[in-house]
């Protein structure tokens, strides 16, 4: 079977909402059209290509991951939105973030655009 | 993630074109690196994932809007008032921001969040919405933090199989009620747009009477100019008009 006729034979299915797959050898999977992320995820081929599927499960398991700990470098400061109101700004997280650029500073500064009504 | 341009280019350069296929990639890949680079000149560096980290099908950027009392709603004060959060390429990249920003039920005043594509303004007239519509669904206070994390987890982790359809996410915390809404580009497209429904529902868990609206971007666009009166004649575009509530004045 090729994968493009299973796409378009089912095109309106509904989509599981755990994502079981038992296979008891390889002979169901075309091989080459499927493949897992890192974590495990399966990718999957779909009408519009291969996708980077995550279930909520798997995506909340990632929610404990160390990095998510500390703001990103470059978090604008909003009282109420990303600091609790009336509270002074965070420090700025000295960690190695992914960009490292000098230029990529804190937006702090165009607070004042931003008018709220506290 | 700059040696991965870097580590590109260098293999480009490196490399005399074995064969065909495999040069014509190589000079895409040297395009896209020359292009990211060109942008982060003149702008900020691309987002990518970070080591171990989990890449999304697309980068995403977090926007945050709160109406000025008093202000029309136009679409230049609209603009204004949309501040970017910022981007993100990976699910922990994705965690970093949410976790430290607060959840939409804690908002206070007419604000909304809105979690769209990279390149993707939370516009009507952006080029990527301004064919396109979004469904829109009331819910009662209280509701939202949980259902605005799962409409943007299922978002994130591409589980509404519609292509390169959807958009982006909103949620706008109100006086009486929360609303989310998801956007797609192509509001006539039936079913890109009913496979979008079927999906919110399952994500959401919505009880099967909740109702959703299907609202294209153009009608939201005529309702800030027309008058009512006029509006209403302008019923027959409504999509999947059965399920459409009262067409109150949601003009957001």
């Amino acid at each position: 079977m090729s994968s493009g006729s299973s796409c378009s034979q089912t095109p309106s299915r509904a989509i599981p909402a755990t994502r079981r797959v038992v296979l008891g050898d390889g002979v169901h999977l075309p091989p080459g059209d499927y493949s897992t992320t890192p974590g495990g995820t399966l990718f999957s081929t779909t009408p519009g290509g291969t996708r980077i599927i995550y279930d909520r499960k798997f995506l909340m398991e990632c929610r404990n991951s160390p990095v998510t700990k500390t703001p990103p470098r470059d978090l604008p400061t909003i009282p109420g939105v990303t600091s609790p109101v009336g509270d002074e700004p965070p420090t700025e997280a000295s960690q190695d973030h992914l960009s490292s650029s000098p230029e990529d500073k804190p937006a702090g500064g165009e607070e004042s655009q931003f008018e709220m009504d506290i | 993630m700059n040696n991965k341009f870097d580590a590109l280019k260098d293999d480009d350069s490196g490399d005399h074109d074995q064969n065909e296929e495999n040069g014509a990639q190589k000079d895409g890949e040297k395009e896209k690196t020359e292009r990211d680079k060109s942008q982060s000149s003149s702008k900020r560096k691309a987002v990518v994932p970070g080591p171990a980290e989990h890449p999304l099908q697309y980068n995403y950027t977090f926007w945050y809007s709160r109406r000025t009392p008093g202000r029309p709603t136009s679409s230049q004060s609209y603009e204004q008032n949309v501040k970017q959060i910022g981007t993100f390429a990976s699910v922990e990249q994705f965690w970093r921001f949410y976790s430290h920003m607060v959840r939409p039920g804690d908002l206070t005043g007419h604000s909304d969040f809105h979690l769209f594509k990279e390149g993707i303004k939370p516009m009507w007239e952006d080029d990527a919405n301004k064919n396109g519509g979004k469904w829109i669904i009331r819910l009662r206070k209280g509701l939202a933090s949980r259902c605005w994390e799962n409409l943007i987890l299922a978002m994130l982790g591409e589980q509404f199989m519609v292509g390169e359809e959807i958009c982006g996410a909103v949620v706008s915390v109100r006086f009486q009620e929360d609303i989310i809404s998801i956007w797609n580009k192509t509001a006539s497209d039936q079913a890109t747009t009913a496979r979008i429904r079927d999906t919110l529902r399952r994500v959401l868990n919505l009880p099967p009477n909740t109702i959703m609206e299907y609202k294209t971007h153009t009608d939201s666009i005529k309702c800030l100019s027309c008058s009512p009166l006029l509006y209403e004649g302008r019923r027959d575009h409504v999509y999947k008009p059965e399920l459409s509530t009262e067409r109150d004045q949601y003009y957001e």
